[in-house]
């Protein structure tokens, strides 16, 4: 049975350096088939797979040579450990319609029978915020059951985490898609675990893991590598691991509880990040 | 005597009378020479309206689309525009005015048609050097208003663009609004009488276009771009339609200083009578006696009609609000009972109607309008034993009456199911002839078909 899993947060915050980082730790210490399905019109959620091969977007081919000749195999490369990966890729910024972009790809890759049952993941990797009917594609029906959201202790990042899981309370209902938890990408600020307990806790959820801030991170990315690609004895691709174990084994699957502004903001005063 | 405005209460819509914002600057967009309207979206946003056109006039007419298909939607369409607009500058040597006429989707996309047309004006300026081309927004998501609205904002779309102040014409601007070529006929006819001249906008009458040897097929409107630029310098405007047309004329008076008059439809003796004033008032003609003969006619015409056959009948009224409201105070003036009025868009601005208020002054019959409406608000009603004597709308509501046995007479847009309508005119004292003696013979057949008392028409 494949669990299809979408990877939600703010800009910025680290979603396809985690993911991929992830993936890669599923594939390579837990033996599983993975599929990346990348849904940010920037297309670098597969990047760290493929080693840094610029992949040709779903979108670019369907404009350049018209959907007749999309194939799966002429949009779905494969990488690091076999992981399959597909961009939808998009438009320019400030034109047409990212939205409407990841619509399309998802549904020409589900017509193509792309996701296959061998499969044992499938990720989709979300652009910052669920802005729009698009962006909320991953979690409708028969798509996405499984949100994780990446946040950090920062104030921007939790209020965009509150935010995506009042997106995800409109679709809970309707397809079912459920929060699995919340993913910390350390930022080191002062007292980030206490505060991300007790964000997730009022949401209903769990800390899935902490991931500590680790400039080995970094370096890989620098050199288009997972971590675990770049060294798989390191302590961080240990961290990564653990993450993908905890997702494997992950049995708490919840609708999630978003907090008021007021609330949101009475905790964020708390830990004194306000500023 | 009492008048409910509400909104349709049932959710959803069955058999809609209306249609969209992008068919309403469509028609607009017809009406002007050497132009042809570049609508921004799929293909079936111009193809359905082209073919609502043709069905209509039995007429073809010039509408270009950008074909917006699935890359285009997701990447911006744009340049969709841009080889849209190159493409019929290159084909049309004689074109001077494209409105680029949004939708649905590429306003929800978010195409920036302005930033467009100062680009592709460069580009025709170096493809074509001193052509005079006009390109013209018109952003008309579907989404919102409707064909009504859609009109509305082509014409002031276009007036806004092409208006220039100049020398002063003398001319009176009269703003047609969604009217019949047979309407626009019969304004330049009470305008002849009068011996005051008037730029027509928008001037449909030669959609009546004759099949002449070596000719195309295709039909014109005749307002020119250089009527548009002298908008700005006419004497006054008077809008026939407050819903389609008026705020063209409103902008005319803010930016240009060009008086604003916005007459009721001159629909039935009195709102002529109006009009006429109004036309009197403006230029400082008089009016002349053959039109006050023209005015006698209709009312012996009428008289002979109302109270025998008329009165009392309960009438539905569907389409056009400016329309509808004409008609059903003429209804009023012969006898007949304007029942139940259906107009069908979200308009909530129909409350602060004062001819509605005047309706229901005049009304011997308690009234009915309902906005937002659809046909299944008459079929019901029927259905539920609603006593309707006659109906009158277009023609997507003639399986109400013909299912229902109930006699209809067609006026307004689209009026496919019978032959030449359009060449008639509802307006001015020759349009309540029409009106009263169409009215009156639609009756008569029924009268012969349900064997009810048909003897009469013997004795007569």
């Amino acid at each position: 049975m494949t669990r299809k899993i979408a990877i939600y947060g703010k800009g910025g915050i680290g979603k396809s350096t985690t993911q991929q980082n992830t993936a890669s730790a599923m594939a390579y210490f837990h033996k599983k088939q993975v599929f990346i399905h990348g849904c940010d019109p920037k297309a670098d959620s597969t990047r760290m797979i493929l080693g840094g091969k610029p992949q040709e977007t779903l979108m670019d081919t369907l404009r350049e040579t018209g959907e007749e000749s999309i194939t799966v195999d002429s949009v779905v490369k494969t990488g690091y450990q076999g992981i399959r990966c597909v961009e939808s890729g998009g438009p320019e910024p400030g034109v047409g319609c990212a939205g409407r972009g990841v619509i399309t790809a998802i549904n020409l890759m589900e017509d193509l029978g792309a996701y296959t049952e061998d499969l044992d993941f499938v990720f989709f990797d979300v652009l910052g915020d669920v802005v729009c009917g698009g962006f909320a594609m991953p979690i409708r029906e028969g798509k996405a059951e499984e949100v994780y959201i990446v946040a950090s202790g920062e104030m921007m990042a939790i209020y965009a985490a509150n935010n995506i899981a009042r997106g995800m309370l409109k679709y809970a209902d309707q397809s079912g898609v459920r929060l699995g938890g919340i993913i910390c990408n350390s930022r080191n600020v002062d007292k980030e675990l206490e505060l991300m307990e007790e964000f997730t806790t009022k949401l209903g959820t769990q800390l899935i893991h902490f991931v500590p801030r680790d400039n080995i991170v970094q370096k890989a990315e620098f050199n288009k590598k997972s971590v675990i690609e770049f060294d798989a004895a390191s302590n961080q691709a240990n961290e990564y691991s653990e993450l993908a174990r905890k997702i494997i084994e992950n049995k708490s699957f919840v609708i999630p509880t978003p907090l008021t502004m007021d609330e949101l903001e009475d905790m964020v005063t708390k830990y004194g990040i306000v500023d | 005597m009492s008048l409910e405005l509400k909104q349709k209460e049932r959710c959803g819509i069955i058999n809609p009378m209306y249609n969209c914002q992008p068919a309403g600057a469509q028609f607009a967009s017809i009406g002007i020479k050497d132009c042809i309207p570049l609508v921004h979206g799929g293909q079936g946003c111009s193809m359905f309206v082209r073919l609502l056109f043709a069905q209509h006039f039995k007429e073809n007419f010039e509408i270009a689309s950008s074909s917006v298909h699935e890359e285009a939607a997701v990447f911006g369409a744009v340049k969709r525009i841009e080889e849209g607009v190159m493409t019929l500058a290159q084909r049309y040597p004689d074109l001077r005015v494209i409105p680029i006429i949004t939708t649905c989707s590429t306003e929800t996309i978010g195409d920036d048609i302005e930033g467009t047309i100062r680009k592709v004006n460069k580009m025709l300026e170096a493809e074509f050097p001193g052509r005079e081309l006009h390109l013209v927004a018109v952003h008309t998501p579907s989404y919102n208003g409707s064909h009504v609205s859609g009109y509305n904002v082509a014409v002031q779309s276009l007036t806004k663009t092409l208006a220039k102040k100049g020398e002063p014409t003398g001319k009176i601007n009269f703003f047609t609004g969604w009217l019949n070529p047979g309407d626009v006929k019969q304004i330049k006819h009470i305008l002849s009488e009068m011996g005051v001249e008037g730029n027509i906008l928008l001037d449909t009458e030669t959609f009546d276009a004759p099949t002449m040897p070596g000719k195309d097929a295709f039909a014109y409107g005749s307002t020119t771009v250089e009527d548009f630029e002298n908008s700005a310098n006419a004497k006054g405007s008077i809008s026939l339609c407050k819903y389609q047309g008026a705020s063209a004329a409103n902008f005319l008076q803010t930016q240009f200083q060009v008086p604003s008059v916005v007459t009721n439809t001159p629909i039935g003796i009195k709102n002529t009578d109006l009009f006429l004033e109004e036309i009197s008032k403006m230029s400082g003609q008089p009016i002349p006696d053959s039109l006050v003969e023209e005015r006698g006619r209709a009312i012996d015409a009428m008289a002979d009609l109302a109270h025998m056959f008329f009165a009392n009948k309960k009438v539905a009224i569907f389409g056009d609000p400016d329309l509808v409201i004409g008609l059903a105070q003429f209804c009023q003036e012969v006898e007949l009972e304007p029942t139940l009025l259906l107009l069908g868009d979200d308009n909530s601005a129909y409350a602060k109607d004062e001819r509605l208020a005047e309706l229901e002054k005049n009304a011997t019959a308690p009234m009915e309008v309902i906005w937002n409406a659809d046909l299944w608000e008459l079929e019901r009603r029927v259905k539920e034993g609603q006593q309707i004597d006659l109906i009158m709308g277009h023609s997507k509501g003639r399986y109400v009456a013909t299912d229902n046995k109930i006699p209809m007479v067609r006026v307004g847009f689209p009026t496919f199911d019978r032959a030449g309508l359009w060449k008639y005119p509802v307006i001015g004292y020759k349009g309540a002839e029409w009106l009263a003696e169409t009215i009156a013979n639609t009756l008569f057949v029924d009268m012969e078909y349900k064997k009810n008392k048909e003897w009469i028409l013997n004795v007569w």
